[in-house]
């Protein structure tokens, strides 16, 4: 009952959130309503007891990510001119067509979800940053490494594509 | 905590060689005075060739489970289907990194990052063909996606090249969040499941849930594989994309994913209910469309790049149908091979045919020009071995016996009729004769067309490029005259499918 009730306001905070972000013309706002977002997800982590995922989500995402999006705002420095006015195409009219479907689809799947039995009692340490290092450090060292080469990759990648023309 | 052994290392050399390959050049790059380049080619070609070696261990012998916990976790397996699928992405490696040798050797773009950026991409892919877990497939897709990312915008000149390479990132990156939401709804179905095996354990029935999460895995594939009606990207792509960057897309990238796919649809969804009386109907419909969508859409190309690009799509089409007749746990094995046998032939004849294009390519032009059938015409005479090879190419994209791409859709036609999909067989032999008009009316220009002075020279043929080529056709040829040989290989590795 109590999850309930502090489960439900976070979910507010969150779908606000991201409903400010598509809906505001303004682009710093639209980035400002993400981090709203970014910190209604993080309470729902806390509330399924992964504290480190629910940290990392506020130091990654609400900050480094934010802060890169923010720039690439402030360097485009874009005008009120340069912003697109909202308007009825065919092709939003499609798109939220397909949105509406896409959340009816859902909601059949979910009402759906088999009963299943989830432990009242969580295990020592469950989500905790030591627990979550030694799974990553042990069963999951083969992804875990793979994840490091996709780093790299992607760091080569960045400088390829942000070089002057070869 | 898993106990590592040398069977481990063994099971990953693969990607290991390639990745160390990369790694190499990346740091040789630094040491480099920027005029004597050109030998990146080689060491790449030489890299994807070790690592096929050490692929070889594991065509014979048990499935190993790499770094195996107590509690049944694994995240990549070193089987037959794994080792076979090593091989043919060296294979597309190694063509690849030749023919940009020459390609980029002639526009004095020759960089170490754009070989190490493809070492990396082959690594990924091998990866993806290993892995056994939907986490683990997520990284190996990230991995092969963001470097083949980077190298569609490696030589940026003109819009087009840049428009490439953009739509490319979005729709890719747009591919993998569906993938992942689906593993999302998997995991929810199955109670906290991301191994293959684990999966089909815990889903032998379709819920709802579950269904849904095979929709989105599906649907994320299928963008990576170019299958209609996820396949509106492809032909921007693949025209504005370097040449040689095309070809190793269209051969590596959908090999990889598609036997990533095999796996996953085989192994984790592959139950009665969930197979044939779920995703099959969907995929056969599917197949049909891409193989219409795709040789329909080739017959009016005048620019041979964008001609091959829609052959692409028509490819994955014929792809498609072993996966629906995989969808039969009887007939599994031999779509298996089916799928497998295709692609290693469209490895060697796209590539190869992507190649010519290449070798032919006007410079400083921009747009269709650039790959117009009239510079083929009476390729012939100046360049008998160049339209012998691209001919022979040809008609193995068509599946004109002697060549390879014969006994690729033989053994696929073989396996959906052993499944009782005729219509889908049906559709399957009317579009490939469909295929036979627009190959063969490149080879009526090379051969029987008199040469107009307007199209420009011709660039100066390379070593490299030749290497490639010879390669290329020794490669179709011995895979359609021969198709024991690796017959053999594919027929065993899909009989014992690890998961």
């Amino acid at each position: 009952m109590t999850e309930a009730m502090l489960f439900y306001p976070m979910a507010l905070v969150a779908i606000g959130g991201a409903l400010g972000m598509i809906a505001s013309r303004n682009p710093v706002h639209g980035a400002m309503y993400l981090v709203l977002s970014f910190f209604g997800i993080a309470s729902v982590y806390v509330l399924l007891a992964a504290e480190l995922i629910a940290a990392l989500q506020i130091i990654v995402y609400a900050g480094a990510i934010m802060v890169l999006f923010v720039f690439v705002i402030m360097l485009l420095n874009l005008n009120e001119d340069d912003l697109e006015r909202p308007r009825l195409t065919p092709g939003t009219i499609f798109g939220g067509a397909a949105a509406l479907a896409f959340w009816m689809i859902s909601f059949m799947v979910f009402s759906d979800l088999p009963d299943q039995t989830m432990p009242t009692e969580l295990p020592e340490g469950f989500g905790q940053v030591a627990s979550v290092g030694r799974l990553i450090f042990g069963p999951f060292i083969v992804p875990f490494e793979s994840t490091s080469i996709l780093l790299l990759v992607a760091m080569v990648g960045a400088i390829v594509v942000a070089k002057p023309r070869i | 905590m898993p106990k590592y052994s040398s069977a481990d290392i063994l099971g990953l050399a693969p990607a290991l060689v390639l990745i160390v390959g990369a790694l190499t050049l990346l740091l040789l790059e630094v040491f480099q005075e920027s005029e004597k380049r050109g030998y990146q080619a080689w060491f790449t070609a030489i890299v994807a060739a070790i690592a096929s070696l050490v692929a070889l261990p594991m065509l014979d012998g048990e499935a190993h489970r790499i770094l195996l916990t107590q509690d049944g976790l694994f995240f990549a397996v070193a089987d037959r289907f794994g080792g076979a699928m090593a091989i043919v992405v060296a294979a597309g490696l190694a063509l690849s990194a030749l023919t940009a040798g020459a390609f980029l050797g002639a526009r004095k773009a020759e960089r170490g990052e754009f070989y190490a950026l493809a070492m990396f991409a082959a690594s990924g892919m091998v990866l993806l063909a290993q892995a056994t877990d939907l986490l683990m497939i997520f990284v190996a897709l990230e991995i092969m996606s963001i470097s083949t990312y980077a190298l569609a915008a490696y030589l940026r000149r003109g819009m087009r090249t840049t428009e490439a390479a953009f739509k490319y990132f979005i729709l890719g990156a747009f591919s993998t969040a569906l993938y992942i939401y689906g593993v999302a709804l998997v995991y929810g179905a199955t109670g906290g499941q991301t191994g293959l095996q684990q999966v089909a354990e815990a889903a032998s029935e379709g819920s709802l849930l579950l269904m849904a999460g095979v929709a989105f895995v599906a649907a994320g594939f299928f963008f990576k594989v170019a299958a209609a009606p996820f396949h509106m990207w492809t032909p921007d792509v693949y025209e504005g994309a370097p040449t040689p960057v095309t070809a190793f897309m269209a051969a590596g990238v959908k090999a990889a994913a598609f036997a990533a796919l095999f796996r996953v649809f085989t192994v984790a969804f592959g139950s009665e209910d969930v197979a044939l009386h779920g995703w099959m109907n969907v995929v056969v419909v599917l197949a049909i469309l891409t193989m219409v969508v795709g040789n329909l859409l080739a017959i009016p190309q005048r620019s041979v790049k964008r001609l091959l690009a829609y052959s692409s799509i028509a490819h994955a089409g014929y792809l498609m149908a072993a996966i629906a007749a995989a969808a039969n746990p009887e007939v599994r094995a031999a779509a298996g091979e089916g799928l497998l046998y295709y692609l290693a032939t469209y490895t060697f004849a796209g590539i190869g045919a992507f190649a010519v294009v290449a070798a032919l390519e006007r410079q400083g032009a921009e747009g269709p020009l650039m790959w117009d059938l009239d510079r083929f015409a009476g390729l012939a005479r100046v360049r008998p071995a160049l339209a012998m090879a691209m001919g022979l190419f040809l008609l193995s994209l068509a599946g004109i016996p002697p060549t390879a791409g014969f006994m690729g859709k033989l053994l696929i036609f073989r396996a959906a009729v052993d499944a009782k999909l005729y219509g889908l067989v049906i559709f399957g032999v009317l579009t490939s004769l469909v295929g036979v008009y627009y190959y063969l009316r490149v080879v009526v220009y090379m051969y029987m067309r008199e040469r107009e002075p307007s199209v420009g020279e011709l660039p100066a043929p390379r070593l490299a490029m030749g290497v490639a080529l010879a390669l290329a056709a020794i490669g179709t040829l011995i895979l359609g005259i021969v198709p024991g040989f690796f017959g053999e290989i594919a027929r065993a590795s899909t009989l014992a499918l690890g998961g």
